[in-house]
């Protein structure tokens, strides 16, 4: 019941006619970013953090968290038209969408998944609504020492997902805690790794890493390859016939689970919400092997679990004031620009901003349906832009976008600094996700587990005397152990087969 | 392919020790408890063990990466290098020149060189672009962006 008032309270603050052009713009500007080539939500959000500076606290978030389900939207377009995910949440959709496109059913996949994606974030509000009370209650209970273990958690969930490359997202995740560590000590104020130059007092900027990490780093890599133009599919009604409506019925509402259900877990991405939804799907169909030739449940499902996934993400966000995915970490570093720490603590003392925004989800998922489907034609002609056009605006964009967190060209060189570290990384093969979390987690890191330390006298054994920690970093000790327990096994069985022989 | 990665693994390495030798001059623990040091040294610590096992891991026949171009080929490295050039160029020229003249000059490089557009085309949009973001961040945003210092373009209202 009070859920249902502080509900009530926040669509009173998200209905406002200034909130409700904020969640269009953001709807429509999201999109835009999902159709764009080479700028996914990540860098996206980062660049447009900037628009936000002169809005009050709760049109900023609510901007930016429309922007960012808008690109789980956006995304979907040049997977179906383009056959290249616009973000990749969606990369898993080109299978059967380019295919339903090819046959010409473009128009149906893309309504299909509007609809889907609709309600997959509708469900993962309310899942959201449901879960702040007693999430919030619970994350009111800890201190440093389990907030520690939660963040150890949900990084070493993370990394472990990277599966092989497990090394490398272990190297990113401290690469970014180490650029954490530039500026002023969280704890006793004293200046670190800043050189003597005042503009590392306050620490690295978080926009213009992300900027260069992820929008630059992306645009040098297609720079490589002659900018040639792409080709988009014919598209066609937007009417779904009956048999596709029953067809999608069920993999959307399987989606809405599955994606509402991984965004509460830390580190689990869209892409893994949108792949387990194809893999479900795959299964649970009487054809599979018809999957991959233009079949509605390979469209619905995962479209409807990156979206879930995307509102659900912010769950964790809003009630530990932990971000589950890097785009909901430069959400949380946009939370932090204006002021305001999400968490428990945001229920309490500005439970108008939270309420608020988590009623503009509605609102956002409402625009998009709303806004999509009609205006698909005008999505279509956007990617007709030739690219050698495009990048040259969003290169633009990102130097004023970078120049602006404080007005200082320093920013800017920056950003170029770490375009040319994430270009080179991402030739390594680095996973670049684990950074951004880390980056923007590193000090509250640091404070739990110094303040912990300082609790006991240097004792470790604090560790050991809650028992939430002591589960949370049980299971973060076992994700990170379990590739090397893998990898013995198989040396031992190659062992055996040799023997064997 | 295997010594660029072998040499990346070699600058993570490097980086790491420099992390130590930083963190070594910080407090690493106080009567209070751990200083500014004790965390990013400890990060160093494990970074340079993460990175030495990794340049074991491509260094034996098992973990070699696979083979190819780490780098474009010629064209593409000086489309690449042109970009970077243009930024850099941007952003230590954009005190002198201003704002509005920067941008005017980086969308008109990177629009006809890199990006390949007719020259009426890439008047018009390096035109419209620097004057609209500059109105769209200066004007309605209130972003401070510099103005020429050149008497000339200041003269001008750049």
């Amino acid at each position: 019941m009070e859920a249902i008032q502080n509900l009530l309270m926040g669509f009173a603050v998200a209905l406002t006619p200034q909130n409700l052009a904020f969640a269009f713009l953001g709807s429509v500007l999201g999109t835009l970013i999902g159709v764009l080539p080479g700028v996914g939500p990540v860098a996206g959000v980062a660049m447009l953090i900037p628009l936000t500076f002169q809005m009050n606290p709760t049109g900023a978030i609510i901007m930016l968290t429309a922007l960012f389900y808008g690109t789980q939207y956006g995304g979907t377009i040049t997977s179906v038209l383009l056959n290249v995910p616009g973000e990749a949440a969606s990369a898993i959709t080109c299978l059967d969408g380019y295919a339903m496109a090819k046959q010409g059913r473009a128009g149906v996949a893309l309504s299909v998944a509007a609809v889907g994606s609709f309600i997959g974030g509708t469900v993962a509000t309310i899942a959201l609504v449901v879960a702040a009370g007693p999430l919030t209650r619970m994350a009111l209970q800890f201190g440093p020492v389990e907030f520690f273990a939660l963040i150890t958690l949900g990084l070493s969930l993370l990394m472990g997902l990277a599966g092989q490359s497990m090394l490398k997202a272990l190297m990113m995740g401290i690469f970014g805690l180490v650029l954490a560590m530039v500026g002023m000590d969280p704890v006793r104020g004293l200046p670190r790794f800043t050189f003597g130059r005042m503009e590392f007092m306050d620490g690295i900027g978080f926009v213009p890493v992300i900027m260069g990490l992820f929008g630059l780093a992306e645009i040098l890599v297609n720079t490589e390859e002659k900018l040639a133009q792409v080709s988009v599919a014919k598209m066609s009604s937007l009417v779904p016939g009956k048999q596709e409506i029953r067809d999608s019925a069920g993999p959307i509402l399987r989606g809405s689970v599955i994606g509402t259900f991984l965004g509460l877990v830390p580190g689990m991405t869209g892409s893994a919400a949108s792949f387990l939804s194809y893999i479900a799907e795959k299964k649970v169909s009487k054809y599979p092997d018809r999957f991959g030739t233009g079949m509605i449940e390979g469209v619905a499902g995962p479209e409807t679990a990156n979206n879930a996934h995307a509102n659900g993400a912010l769950i964790p966000l809003f009630t530990l004031g932990i971000p589950a995915s890097p785009t909901v970490a430069v959400i949380m570093g946009a939370f932090m620009m204006h002021g305001l720490i999400p968490g428990p603590f945001l229920f309490k003392e500005h439970a108008d901003v939270a309420w608020g925004v988590i009623a503009s989800f509605y609102v956002g998922n409402v625009i998009l349906l709303i806004l999509n489907l009609p205006l698909i034609g005008i999505w279509v002609k956007i990617l007709k832009i030739p690219y050698g056009l495009l990048f040259a605006v969003i290169v633009a964009f990102m130097m004023v976008g970078s120049y602006s967190v404080s007005n200082s060209t320093f920013d800017i060189l920056v950003m170029v600094l770490f375009g040319v570290i994430g270009y080179l990384l991402r030739k390594l093969d680095f996973p670049l996700a684990p950074v951004v979390l880390t980056l923007i987690l590193g000090p509250l890191m640091e404070r739990s587990l110094r303040t912990a330390l300082d609790m006991s006298q240097g004792d470790l054994g604090i560790f050991l005397e809650s028992p939430i920690a002591v589960v949370l970093l049980s299971l973060a000790l076992l994700i990170l152990i379990a590739p090397a327990f893998r990898f013995f096994r198989k040396k031992k069985g190659i062992l055996s087969g040799e023997e064997g022989v | 392919m295997q010594r660029i990665h072998q040499g990346a693994a070699l600058c993570f390495t490097a980086f790491s020790a420099f992390v130590v030798w930083e963190s070594w001059n910080l407090e690493y623990y106080t009567p209070l408890g751990p200083g500014a040091g004790f965390f990013p040294l400890w990060l160093g610590v494990v970074m340079a063990g993460l990175s030495l096992i990794w340049l074991v891991r491509i260094s034996g026949r098992k973990g070699r990466p696979k083979e190819g171009l780490f780098l474009p080929e010629r064209e593409g490295t000086v489309r690449l290098l042109s970009v970077l050039g243009a930024m850099l160029a941007a952003t230590l020229l954009m005190d002198f020149l201003g704002f509005q003249s920067v941008m005017f000059l980086l969308l008109f490089f990177l629009l006809l060189i890199p990006g390949r557009q007719t020259i009426w085309l890439t008047l018009v949009v390096a035109l419209l672009g620097s004057v609209g973001i500059y109105h769209l961040f200066g004007r309605y945003l209130d972003v401070q962006l510099p103005k020429a210092t050149l008497v000339f373009l200041a003269g001008l209202g750049l």
